[in-house]
């Protein structure tokens, strides 16, 4: 069988399984969940052995004598001390020096990237200066770097940050300002549901898309073959639990 | 029960079914709706198109097969504008469980393209790591990768003569399904090497990276399957992500409608049960 036909039957197959749940729990789906889980921790752990060991650690140490390599990999070893109660400590050696690089190289990056950049861009001007004595007040809502954008931004940072600003009181002006931070904070949570929403569909069109091709009959129609078959077994499944009394001990 | 009751308290195997058939009839009888081209997905592709001969394009495949629906025709669609406008393309990833998948991608659309590997392409595979990989890159490109995916040696390869580390990149897009992505590539790479940048990245990550892009920090970004397809519509290969555009907009219609349904049920039942209390 050629390898693209049994790669359009398996990817078929366990989508159905994966849809199945959608009826409801079934053995199935605990089969595709447990084979996916299974099959990308296999994928993962011999992608990084073969790329890791054998080619970053092996053979450059034995092919071009890169003995240095030997620090990392000691540091890296430390690790495994973990598993060893009365040798734990060392691991620690390990962690440290990763925890101090890591903060290290990404503290001052951080900050310089999403605090000081979006600081500059937060407090744009309110008002532009077209000339020496002229002075303009952009209202294009469709153009981000617009006056009026820049005052909506201004707006919505400000009160977004009184809003968890917990010191005073929310009452009176406060409150106002609190509430609007809320309505910024609303529209916030509103959008990022909107495109989740869309991405969540797009991976069921994806998957219907596959479906679709895989019904052709150039794969042996696999689509056809298979939700005949997942939909036998559900109801098979059905049929057992309903004969079957649950168990009461 | 009221209709009201009885629709609140509805199967939700049949909005299940409501949801499945409006994204499967669109699929089957496509309409072709409109598809317009936003400012961000332009600027990515008016920088490449911008972008002279043999310029060195750097495509980071940071996503693996469960973003593939979203992220893989944005990959397509940018590949073949690359390759079309004669471009060095060096491609790699960030995530080892999408290794496979972006070599087959690579390796698909060079081939469709006519394009050499090694002379017009690489594909770098993964290296352990994350941002200290973009680091490294940033310092010495064969360090980070002393072998291609195929174990050639990069230094060997006529497609990177001249590309000693991240400076020599002329643009780089990340596509991102969550970290390492974008964001890293900003942080640790753009940021600290000056190259230009642009990015893309599932639906759910767009919106958090929306203030990258208006900010100036990075130069475009392709958000979801709708961004793939306005890609697609750019260069005038519309492929799987256009033909998808129907569906989803059925989905959000569909998606829309339930949600009013639910709002104007919840609220004459409110309704009525206050009506109810004033008569008692």
């Amino acid at each position: 069988m050629d390898a693209t036909v049994l790669g359009a039957w398996v990817a078929t197959g366990l989508t159905l399984l994966i849809f199945s749940f959608l009826y409801k729990d079934n053995p199935l789906f605990k089969l595709a969940e447990h084979l996916y889980v299974g099959v990308s921790v296999g994928y993962t752990i011999v992608k990084t052995y073969d790329t890791v060991i054998v080619h970053l650690v092996v053979k450059p140490i034995i092919e071009n004598g890169e003995v240095a390599l030997l620090i990392p990999v000691a540091i890296g070893m430390l690790m495994l001390a973990r598993y060893v109660p009365k040798a734990a400590w060392m691991s620690r050696y390990a962690f440290a020096f990763i925890v101090g690089m890591g903060a290290g190289l990404a503290i001052p990056r951080t900050i310089s990237s999403f605090i000081l950049k979006q600081i500059e861009d937060t407090v744009r001007p309110l008002i532009s200066m077209t000339g020496p004595d002229s002075l303009t007040f952009s209202m294009n809502l469709l153009n981000p770097a617009s006056n009026l954008n820049a005052l909506i931004i201004l707006l919505g940072v400000g009160s977004v940050l009184f809003y968890f600003f917990f010191s005073i009181e929310h009452s009176g002006a406060g409150k106002a300002v609190a509430r609007t931070g809320v309505i910024f904070l609303m529209i916030s949570f509103g959008a990022g549901f909107g495109y989740t929403v869309m991405a969540r569909m797009s991976l069921l069109i994806g998957r219907l898309t596959d479906l679709i091709e895989f019904s052709d009959a150039s794969y042996g129609r696999p689509t056809v073959w298979l939700l005949i078959f997942v939909v036998a077994a559900l109801f098979f499944l059905a049929r057992r639990g309903h004969a079957q009394p649950p168990d009461t001990h | 029960m009221t209709f009201a009751e009885r629709m609140l308290k509805i199967d939700r195997r049949i909005i299940f079914l409501v949801i499945g058939l409006c994204t499967l009839l669109p699929l089957l009888y496509p309409v072709g709706l409109p598809i317009k081209i936003s400012s961000e997905v332009r600027g990515v592709y008016d920088h490449i198109e911008s972008l002279p001969e043999h310029s060195v394009f750097l495509l980071s495949i940071d996503f693996d097969p469960a973003s593939k629906p979203e992220l893989y025709p944005q990959a397509i669609a940018l590949l073949r504008h690359a390759f079309k406008k004669n471009l060095r393309v060096i491609t790699m990833t960030l995530w080892v469980s999408g290794t496979g998948m972006a070599d087959q991608l690579v390796t698909q659309v060079a081939k469709e393209m006519g394009k050499e590997y090694g002379q017009d392409y690489a594909f770098l595979g993964w290296s352990p790591g994350g941002p200290a990989v973009i680091i490294n890159m940033g310092q010495d490109l064969s360090s980070a990768f002393p072998s291609d995916y195929s174990g050639r040696s990069t230094k060997d390869l006529p497609v990177l003569d001249g590309v000693r580390n991240l400076k020599d990149v002329t643009y780089m897009v990340s596509l991102g399904a969550g970290k390492p992505g974008v964001e890293e590539w900003y942080v640790f790479g753009k940021d600290k090497y000056k190259f230009e940048m642009g990015g893309g990245c599932t639906g759910v990550m767009a919106p958090g990276l929306y203030p990258l892009l208006r900010s100036g920090q990075i130069n475009g970004l392709i958000g979801g399957l709708r961004g793939a397809a306005e890609y697609e519509s750019l260069i005038d290969q519309k492929g799987k992500a256009v033909a998808g555009m129907d569906a989803q907009s059925a989905t959000h219609v569909a998606i829309i409608v339930l949600v009013i349904m639910c709002n104007v049920f919840y609220f004459s039942l409110r309704h009525a049960s206050r009506s109810q209390g004033h008569i008692g």
